[in-house]
């Protein structure tokens, strides 16, 4: 696909740590509306891919593209800055925080030298939940109450809440059971149907090849395959991550 | 399950019984805490002698006492919010005091006569911005350290207190400062506004404004979001080190203005008075209901915490205890706050597990 239709991307990226080459030419395209899933072994450089289109660390070479252009992200208030926010994988929430301090830090709705609008946030943030579908105990208990599923929900919720073009998820149902995981897999299909790029990175195969229109397959930092999800098989799928089989990348 | 049989109010608050405001306060640390000191304030006014201790004198010299540590405590309070442990406000407090001191005796004109300022009000508000931009300036120190060299608090707080003593004994040569202007004393220190020491209205003025940003304000959001959890607070855009650094400055600012208050109390500098400090500081801050991991602030625990401290000692002294039972005392009230922490911590994790 053209890069111009990404409303978030990596092309030809490389990024070393001392003396290891996390990525060496990574590049994956994600075009409005869709989910893109991003798979490959323990170390194949998904969560570094990750960091890098959030801002978090910055690519040795390479572009990353955000709205069709290519963009330079010192910060992640960068990436916030043009829409673009994320799930991470340890949710990145504060656990002695409520629900809705967590879903407005960074972003909180101040008057005068900082006075915080809480009832409005609160507004908020329950139609937020309420759009995706998710019910909570209470918005003003600490997160550390929550289980691990609602942890989740907090955490994808605040996420969208934010996005504008795209949002990355970092292993959104690795924590969760299935039922949960179905929930998480439909918010997906949910988000991208709002007109959001969706880059999931999961481990979870089957699910992902039903809730992803395409695959994009890392290995050793390298981007071996870019395909429809339609196409691809879970076998198929396990052999190109383990051992670079078959199609180089486009 | 589809999106619409999940899809209805995000609040599911059925199992909730609804909130009386008095027991969710009673649930709090802080609601011990003063109920605690109530019943000490009675048992010390049943044992001192012809109840001393309950008397106006008695209660203008506890708010007196109280305010320093108070201070410390509420800088102590809003840094260990964010996960920073400081050890060394009692020696930024002496420093600022020692520099305060010089600062106002070179407005004199005869050395050593505390008579002999032609213009004692403009030696005196010099001196109050020298004690506040000292501590300040400590406290970025520590700030810069800690957060841009990404060293352990504790260790950078432990090693600046050793170098902040240091410089203060090298500039008075060991003996505290005199000859400060008398007015000091007489019209801040140990001037009363409605019989309320004008230390302790600064202090409680500080202590109102610091719960209204911990409370209500995207400071206080931000301060303890850091604490919880760093990295979150990272990946929400927060500016942990800006953040940090301001919150050192902050603590510096209120241990410097302390200096200025035992200036004001003593009409000289204090060196050898504060190594305690440190101690009633945590234990205020602690026992009040603030999170030693960070994370949680609380402001009142804080106030109530730091009158604890002062009550035990100034109780046990007119009770006539031997004053080394003081510190033991402090210590112990310290690690019982601490270990029930601990246990409510345990208990969260299991509750959390199930």
């Amino acid at each position: 696909m053209a890069i111009s239709e990404a409303v978030i991307g990596a092309v030809h990226v490389s990024k070393r740590f001392g003396h290891v080459q996390a990525l060496r030419d990574a590049t994956v395209l994600v075009p409005a509306g869709k989910v893109v899933a991003l798979v490959g072994d323990n170390g194949a450089g998904k969560s570094t891919l990750m960091k890098t289109l959030l801002g978090l660390n910055q690519p040795d070479a390479g572009e990353i593209i955000i709205g069709g252009e290519a963009v330079r992200l010192n910060s992640v208030r960068d990436a916030q800055a043009r829409g673009v926010d994320a799930v991470h994988q340890d949710l990145a929430l504060a656990p002695e925080l409520s629900v809705v301090d967590n879903m407005f830090l960074g972003h909180e709705i101040a008057v005068g030298p900082g006075f915080l609008r809480r009832r409005l946030m609160a507004e908020q943030a329950v139609d937020a939940l309420e759009r995706l579908g998710i019910r909570l105990p209470s918005l003003t208990v600490p997160v550390r109450e929550l289980s691990g599923g609602q942890r989740q929900a907090v955490a994808v919720a605040r996420a969208v809440m934010w996005s504008r073009t795209a949002i990355l998820m970092d292993e959104p149902t690795a924590a969760l059971g299935a039922r949960q995981s179905e929930i998480i897999s439909q918010l997906m299909r949910t988000v991208a149907s709002h007109g959001l790029g969706v880059l999931v990175v999961s481990h979870d195969l089957p699910r992902i090849l039903r809730a992803a229109d395409t695959v994009t397959v890392l290995w050793r930092g390298e981007t071996v395959l870019e395909s429809p999800a339609a196409d691809l098989t879970v076998p198929d799928l396990v052999a190109t991550m383990v051992g670079y089989r078959g199609e180089a990348a486009s | 399950m589809t999106l619409e049989q999940t899809h209805a109010m995000a609040v599911d608050d059925r199992a909730r019984p609804p909130a009386n405001p008095l027991i969710a306060w009673l649930r709090t640390r802080a609601a011990w805490i003063l109920l605690l000191d109530i019943a000490l304030i009675a048992v010390f006014s049943a044992l001192s002698r012809n109840h001393v201790f309950w008397s106006i004198a008695n209660a203008q010299s506890l708010l007196l006492s109280v305010s320093q540590i108070l201070l410390l405590a509420l800088g102590l309070a809003m840094m260990l919010g964010a996960g920073i442990f400081d050890l060394s406000l009692g020696a930024n407090l002496v420093l600022s005091s020692v520099v305060g001191a010089l600062v106002m005796r070179s407005f004199q004109t005869k050395p050593g006569d505390p008579t002999s300022y032609p213009n004692p009000a403009i030696a005196i508000v010099a001196g109050l911005l020298a004690c506040a931009a000292v501590g300040a300036l400590y406290g970025l120190v520590n700030g810069l350290i800690i957060a841009i060299g990404n060293i352990n608090s504790l260790i950078t707080t432990l090693a600046t207190l050793g170098i902040g003593t240091g410089v203060a004994l090298l500039l008075t040569g060991g003996t505290d400062l005199a000859g400060l202007p008398v007015d000091l004393q007489t019209d801040l220190g140990l001037n009363t506004v409605l019989g309320i020491p004008i230390p302790a209205i600064v202090a409680i003025v500080i202590a109102v404004v610091l719960w209204v940003v911990v409370r209500f304000m995207r400071y206080g959001l931000r301060t303890q979001a850091i604490g919880s959890s760093r990295m979150s607070a990272e990946r929400s855009g927060v500016r942990v080190r800006t953040h940090l650094i301001s919150l050192t400055v902050l603590g510096g600012g209120l241990a410097g203005l302390a200096g200025f208050i035992d200036l004001a109390r003593f009409g000289s500098t204090a060196i050898a008075g504060h190594s305690n400090d440190a101690l009633a500081a945590v234990t205020a801050a602690v026992i009040g209901g603030t999170l030693l991991e960070g994370g949680r602030i609380s402001i009142p625990g804080t106030i109530w915490g730091a009158l604890l401290a002062v009550i035990v000692q100034s109780g046990l002294v007119i009770s006539g205890v031997s004053s080394l039972w003081q510190l033991i005392v402090v210590g112990a009230v310290l690690l019982i706050a601490v270990l029930l922490d601990r246990v409510a911590a345990i208990r969260r994790t299991r509750a959390s597990r199930t």
